[in-house]
């Protein structure tokens, strides 16, 4: 360690607000980009010459491999957040940028700045403001969001997705097509938004178990989607569709006879069939008579795995097995001797894909050909080849459970890739939506509302249509959505004003004003850039939402009226164009757990104006170790607890020496 | 560990369609391909430049895998077509051509991106859906049971290779043989689902192309001196074995075996392969086939005794040689050979084509399981000729689908440029009126573009305002009046004599008289496809903002 230390060198730089602006910003323009209805796609080659192509926030921001360290942290932060919610990375540096800027803009004309440490005293004021719009968002955004903006969208329950299929004309199963659809516009290409989000209600729709709840079949659909789609190159993505079955992508290693519609038989074999006499570093003696086996000749031990290879297989041919699934390569007389018993065999089938099997069937793998069991069987409807694109492969279909695959189809593999991770992306994003409410511990230690009744005095009169009250506190309910577009960031800056307003009315503090007039501000960076090309509109749907707030204070759904529904008759002629479906949705939890994950990865931002660049000459290998982004956030997490201008040097060299 | 190098940032293009330099290779790309297009197209030579082999071609499937650019973006679209052509065989300049003018005149328009993007879709699922309904004005239905619609398909994908070389005669005659191979692959009394059988191609330097053939049946390389069994009962039986027969055991595993001076196993081993072909022998096998390489010894053995031995087959052969024989391919050496295992050759022949020998292995009874003998003068003739074959054994198979073809010779393009036009514009949302038309000015304009880049010989391609087909002047032939002296139009249905009145959509009927039928067709399925992928390409290629490279 010491020998080390002694090779370590720091630079201390200095890193004012005005720099991290400067990068976030600089990040923001390269999302801008790609945000919005205007918004365009994004190619980039890897460092292995893979071709990508990508709308997601993440993706890009990866993919520029950037050097400044804040700009890496901030993209680690994204990252991080997308992984869980599969949503909103672009939305994300978008707000981090404007939230940046206004803290800027209020940090400078801080009063009370002498002339000699004014770059300080910023930093201290952003720092001071960066914890509060976290304490804010900690303890009150909550119920914020659960009083004022959930009530206006409404819920659509786990039960859509099954009847979405049957009756294509019920409302609410169109309500989450119409989410799914506008992630889609978030991430791909426009024209093909509709189709691809048809075919995930489709394939949700036939993944709905019976007694599971939705969460844990998205999650069953996250966990296993590489196993549940297959990529087709050459087609149009018109042709894409699901098929019944899970799809093993390999083809029949023996030909594939059968035709007959009986139950299949299949086993999963994970080891050879035919038994390998010597292991790696076995070692056979021949020709000294009776020292080892007695043996003289070779001929008897390859004999004997013929014999074993014969008799395995006649065991499983007593069990009426057909298919064999095998992990691994099998020898040339295994083949034979399977095709000679009628048997279809598969070969170096991916571990995830027999995983996958195992769980759907609920048989046991077998790894000792000789202890083959009935409970190793598994009962197929069906087990045939398909042919996709250029490949063929197998097709299975397990009777107990009637599992079913997605067949993407795209005019090239960069294409089908995109499609693919967007998919993976969607059902995160509605896992997110629809995750059970836990009583976390920043739930159960909130304020009680008593504490903020000022916010909306209209809170008791709000039905539990989309917010279930429970000891005080307002907790969303899963699944709740809202009109996509802007409304979401329109009611909250809305609330927050009202907020703010009667906040200081009762001189609660001053600085919870200046809290929620910038989170207040900052939001509306977001409509204002999805409606950039056309401001018209923006002012339109301000104006539209602002009005329904405040002609409506009591619970009013936007959405039922826009679908035209007679519940509300005599606000049926309500002109209420931007609520229609047409806009699409979004969901409420995953824009709060964005603003939330904003919030926090602002306060790293804020925190210190100081930080440490670790340039480690020799030996090299640590300095890569150390270049890693990890490293600048336990720097933050260091500092934030010490005094920002007494910087421990040994300390925080220790500290980097020992991660 | 010390040679870790620090990762360097990303190289980022923006906008990569305002990049003159992007623009310039994707225009260098249309032109290039542009130039092959046709049965005029003008033939490139590819090599490496350090030498190496040449290949002269024409053709997309060996083209865009040679010109593998750079440029990510590029590759983009290089590889959206190369994956069409990879699929369907058959139109893929077509869609090359189509999607890089789209690209450019999408650019040239100035129009926005998404507006373009919207409104190409929306023509791309009109014509779609034009070319699926049953009145559509440049489809004709093929008749399967004569053979003459399906030679006429074969043959336009046939004489648009131009770098076969073939003469008019030649190329008649490889589209008949592609036809009768396709034929003999379609099994004849199989009820349920039919599955095709499959053609084997053998390509053979130096013969004329008139001496190419299709045999029922299989041809296997063989050894200059093979030994044929007397033609004494038919059917043969034949054994198959896929385990190696060079006396050496591979399944024994990773460990080491340590052998005594005193004990020879290798003659141990060649015992036991003598015992087996003792046991082939008695069961009165009159052909070995083996995949992979058989001990000298016991070929000598079999061969002394009456039995046709067949080593190295390779493992492409393996399936139709199954197919043909039903025989099961045996691997066991340690134990008998099941009798089920055995296969029936219904007829044995050597047969000599120039320098090679080849046994003729024919099914017992009817089988699906053919093979086409190439020949030429040349061997960059020959590949050519081979993907041509291929291709238009694809496009026969396409056609068994879906019996259909579309007009050849760039009539379609016109047509569905017409048809275009006289819609009536349907307004998407983020696209207006304006722009619709303009996007569709622009489209009708690449579709045209592609037509006229069939006539390469400085002539001029004109469209007919009463048809909607395309016609060519030949730069020599000064005519006065249009129409007049240009011969026939591209697909071949309609000659110089008709005259050009009205200019509106539909176009004058043309099947009036059935039995002018066009002359050159093209597939309707690939080409339905190479209109979709090349839209969908061009799109993606139109909505890219930033090209970031990473140079690590």
């Amino acid at each position: 360690l010491k020998k080390y230390k002694l090779e370590v060198m720091l630079s201390v730089k200095h890193l004012h607000l005005k720099h991290a602006l400067q990068t976030v910003c600089t990040l923001e323009a390269v999302i801008l980009r790609s945000f919005g209805p205007e918004g365009g796609q994004v190619l980039f080659t890897r460092d292995t010459g893979q071709a990508m192509l990508s709308c997601s926030g993440t993706q890009i921001l990866k993919a520029l491999r950037l050097e400044h360290p804040l700009a890496r942290m901030v993209v680690e932060c994204v990252w991080k957040h997308s992984a869980v919610t599969g949503d909103g990375s672009k939305t994300f540096v978008l707000l981090l940028a404007s939230i940046l800027r206004l803290i800027h803009a209020a940090a400078s004309k801080a009063p009370g700045v002498s002339q000699w440490s004014t770059e300080a005293a910023e930093a201290a004021t952003a720092r001071h403001l960066a914890d509060k719009l976290l304490a804010f968002a900690m303890t009150e955004l909550d119920d914020l969001i659960c009083v004022s903006v959930a009530p206006h969208g409404f819920c659509v329950s786990s039960e859509d997705f099954t009847t979405k299929t049957q009756l294509p004309s019920c409302p609410n199963g169109f309500c989450v097509q119409a989410l799914l659809s506008s992630f889609f516009h978030t991430r791909l290409d426009y024209v093909h938004c509709d189709f691809l989000s048809g075919l995930a209600c489709e394939l949700l729709g036939h993944w709905k178990f019976q007694n599971d709840t939705l969460s844990f079949a998205l999650q069953f659909l996250n966990d296993n989607f590489p196993a549940l789609h297959t990529q087709v190159s050459g087609f149009p993505v018109s042709s894409s569709h699901v098929i019944e079955g899970q799809v093993i992508h390999r083809d029949f290693a023996t030909p594939c006879l059968q035709v007959n519609n009986q139950p299949v038989k299949a086993v999963v074999v994970t080891e050879y069939l035919q038994p390998k006499l010597l292991r790696r570093g076995d070692m056979l003696d021949l020709g000294c008579g009776g020292r080892v086996t007695g043996e003289k000749s070779i001929i008897p031990f390859s004999a004997w795995t013929e014999r074993s290879l014969e008799s395995v297989i006649a065991t499983l041919q007593s069990l009426g097995v057909s298919v064999l699934l095998c992990a691994v390569k099998q020898s040339a007389a295994a083949l034979a001797l399977a095709a000679q018993a009628e048997m279809c065999l598969v070969e170096c089938v991916s571990e995830e894909e027999l995983s996958l099997f195992v769980r759907l069937s609920g048989v046991a793998p077998i790894s000792d050909c000789w202890m083959i069991q009935p409970e190793n069987v598994a009962t197929l409807t069906f087990c045939k080849p398909i042919q996709l694109g250029a490949h063929r492969y197998a097709d299975n279909l397990i009777t107990s459970f009637k599992p079913c695959s997605l067949v993407i189809c795209g005019s090239g593999e960069v294409q089908t890739e995109q499609y693919a991770s967007a998919f993976q992306d969607a059902i995160r994003m509605l896992f997110t939506t629809w995750e059970p409410t836990r009583m976390t511990e920043t739930t159960a230690l909130k304020k009680p509302v008593q504490s903020h009744q000022c916010t909306s005095l209209n809170a008791h009169n709000l039905t539990e249509d989309t917010v279930c009250r429970s000891s005080d506190v307002y907790v969303l309910k899963p699944g709740c959505v809202i009109p996509a577009g802007g409304t979401f960031e329109f009611l909250l800056h809305h609330a927050l004003l009202q907020h703010g307003r009667s906040c200081s009315a009762s001189n609660y503090t001053n600085t919870g004003v200046g809290v929620s007039q910038i989170l207040a501000d900052a939001l509306l960076t977001v409509p204002r850039q999805i409606y950039s090309h056309n401001l018209k509109s923006f002012l339109q749907t301000q104006t539209r939402v602002t009005s329904f707030t405040s002609n409506q204070p009591h619970h009013f759904m936007l959405l039922k009226n826009a679908r035209g529904t007679t519940e509300d008759p005599e606000k049926g002629d309500e002109p209420s164009k931007l609520f229609t479906l047409d806009s699409g949705l979004e969901s409420v939890s995953c824009k709060h757990q964005l603003l939330l994950a904003v919030l926090q990865c602002l306060t790293i931002c804020c925190v210190d104006s100081l930080f440490i660049r670790a340039l480690i000459f020799k030996p090299a290998a640590y300095l890569y170790s150390f270049y890693e982004s990890k490293i600048y956030v336990r720097c933050f997490s260091l500092f934030r607890s010490s005094i920002m201008a007494a910087v421990k040097i040994t300390h925080c060299l220790l500290h980097l020496v020992l991660v | 560990m010390s040679r870790l190098v620090k990762k360097s940032p990303s190289v980022c293009t923006d906008l990569p369609l305002d990049n003159a330099d992007i623009c310039n290779k994707l225009r260098l790309m249309r032109e290039l391909l542009g130039s092959c297009y046709g049965p005029t197209g003008r033939l490139k030579q590819i090599h490496n430049n350090i030498g190496g082999r040449v290949v002269t071609t024409s053709s997309s499937s060996v083209l865009l895998p040679a010109i593998a650019s750079s440029e990510p973006f590029v590759n983009l679209i290089r590889t959206s077509i190369l994956h069409h052509v990879r699929r369907f065989g058959d139109c893929g300049l077509f869609a090359a051509i189509f999607c890089l003018s789209l690209v450019e005149q999408a650019k040239q328009s100035g129009l926005r991106a998404k507006a373009v993007i919207r409104s190409n879709e929306h023509l791309a699922s009109l014509c779609t859906d034009y070319l699926k309904q049953g009145g559509c004005g440049c489809k004709v239905k093929l008749d399967l049971c004569s053979g003459r619609d399906l030679v006429a398909l074969a043959r336009s994908v046939v004489s648009s290779k131009p770098a076969c070389v073939l003469t008019e005669p030649e190329c008649v005659h490889i589209s008949r043989l592609a036809v009768r191979a396709f034929l003999l692959t379609v099994p004849c009394d199989t009820p349920g689902s039919v599955s095709l059988g499959q053609t084997v191609r053998v390509s053979v330097e130096g013969l004329p192309v008139t001496h190419s053939a299709v045999v029922p049946g299989l041809l296997v390389d063989t050894a200059e001196d093979v030994y044929l069994s007397q033609p004494c009962s038919l059917p043969h039986p034949l054994v198959l074995f896929s385990a190696s027969l060079a006396g050496d055991l591979s399944e024994l595993g990773d460990g080491l075996i340590e052998v005594h001076p005193r004990v020879d196993s290798d003659s141990q081993v060649l015992s036991q392969l003598l015992e087996l072909g003792n046991q082939v022998v008695r069961d009165g096998v009159k052909v070995f086939v083996c995949q992979k390489v058989i001990h000298p010894v016991l070929q000598l053995y079999l061969t002394s005794h009456g039995v046709t031995v067949v080593e190295r087959l390779g493992v492409t052969l393996m399936e139709p040689l199954i197919q043909l024989t039903g025989a099961q391919p045996v691997a066991t050496l340690h134990s008998a050979v099941q009798p089920t295992a055995y296969g029936q050759v219904g007829g044995l022949s050597v047969r000599r084509f120039g320098s090679k020998t080849m046994l003729h292995l024919q099914a017992c009874g009817e089988s699906a399981i053919c093979t086409i003998i190439l020949c030429h003068r040349n061997e960059t003739m020959l590949n050519e000729l081979k993907v041509t074959c291929q291709k238009a054994e694809h496009v026969l198979r396409l056609a068994l689908r879906e019996p259909s073809a579309l007009r050849g010779g760039g009539c379609t393009e016109t047509h569905l440029a017409a048809y275009s036009k006289s819609e009536v514009p349907a307004l998407g949302r983020g696209c207006s009126q304006t722009e619709y038309l303009r996007a569709a000015e622009a489209f009708c304009r690449s579709l045209e573009s592609v037509a006229r880049s069939l006539e390469h010989d400085g002539g001029t391609s004109t469209i007919d305002p009463t048809h909607a087909h395309r016609w060519t002047r030949p730069s020599d032939v000064a005519t006065e009046r249009r129409g007049v002296g240009a011969g026939c139009c591209g697909c071949g249905s309609l000659d110089g004599r008709e005259t050009w009145t009205s200019a509106e959509f539909p176009p004058a009927d043309l099947l009036r008289d059935a039995s002018v039928q066009p002359g050159v067709l093209d597939s309707f399925t690939a080409k339905l496809n190479a209109l979709q992928v090349a839209v969908e390409t061009a799109n993606l290629a139109l909505d890219v903002r930033y090209v970031i490279r990473d140079v690590n």
